[in-house]
């Protein structure tokens, strides 16, 4: 398996484990206040370290395990695969963002716009990251 | 499943009429991964021009020689 299609599969795992923390903490607490919890500056700025520790974990790990593998530059192919895959993955950003922008003009709950916009850009670096492992195995 | 390319090859044939080539050191004559090289053989990849070039030369022969078009990619 190619070393970026390794990271690929360590970093969709992370954010998907990442994303689904936030988001069950995001909703007990929208549960226990009986509306959209604001954002918590405190938890965010936790949760951004943790997941870039892991990141930074992830990949040192796979390049230990990898060795000259890693140093390598990205082939033509490879280009391809991750163009193709930060192309479709912005669409999924972008989408989230205007449905955020659309649900925020007929509520007004600005603390959904932030959770809808912060769910959008998890969902699209989980995308890319599974957009590049199906290139790489389907083929470009 | 695979999404078979229109452009065949016969890079694995000709690796093995020069001596049995190695698919690292064909990717590292043409500055590829070796998984890119077994990507082209699976017809999984379509190399560029540049790089169809580079593996002609590498066999000494014509890149008409190592690629070929195909009608029905999955014949």
């Amino acid at each position: 398996m190619p070393f970026r299609e390794k990271t690929a599969w360590g970093m969709s795992l992370v954010l998907i484990l990442a994303g689904a923390w936030y988001f069950q903490k995001v909703i007990t607490q929208s549960a226990a206040l009986g509306y959209t919890s604001p954002p918590d500056l405190r938890f965010f700025i936790g949760y951004v370290i943790t997941v870039v520790v892991a990141s930074i974990t992830v990949a040192v790990t796979l390049s230990m395990l990898s060795g000259r593998e890693a140093d390598a530059p990205a082939d033509e192919r490879e280009k391809v695969i991750l163009d193709k895959a930060g192309h479709w993955s912005g669409y999924i950003l972008a989408v989230g963002v205007v449905a955020g922008l659309w649900h925020f003009g007929w509520t007004g709950d600005g603390n959904l716009l932030f959770h809808i916009a912060f769910g959008a850009l998890m969902l699209s670096q989980i995308a890319e990251y599974l957009l590049q492992i199906a290139l790489y195995r389907r083929g470009v | 499943m695979t999404k078979p390319t229109r452009i065949g090859n016969r890079i694995r044939e000709l690796r093995e009429l020069n001596g049995n080539m190695s698919q690292a050191a064909l990717a590292e004559a043409i500055g590829v991964t070796r998984q890119t090289v077994i990507a082209m053989e699976q017809g999984r990849y379509s190399p560029s021009l540049e790089s169809a070039f580079r593996i002609a030369r590498v066999f000494g022969t014509g890149v008409e020689d190592v690629f070929s078009w195909q009608e029905h990619p999955d014949s």
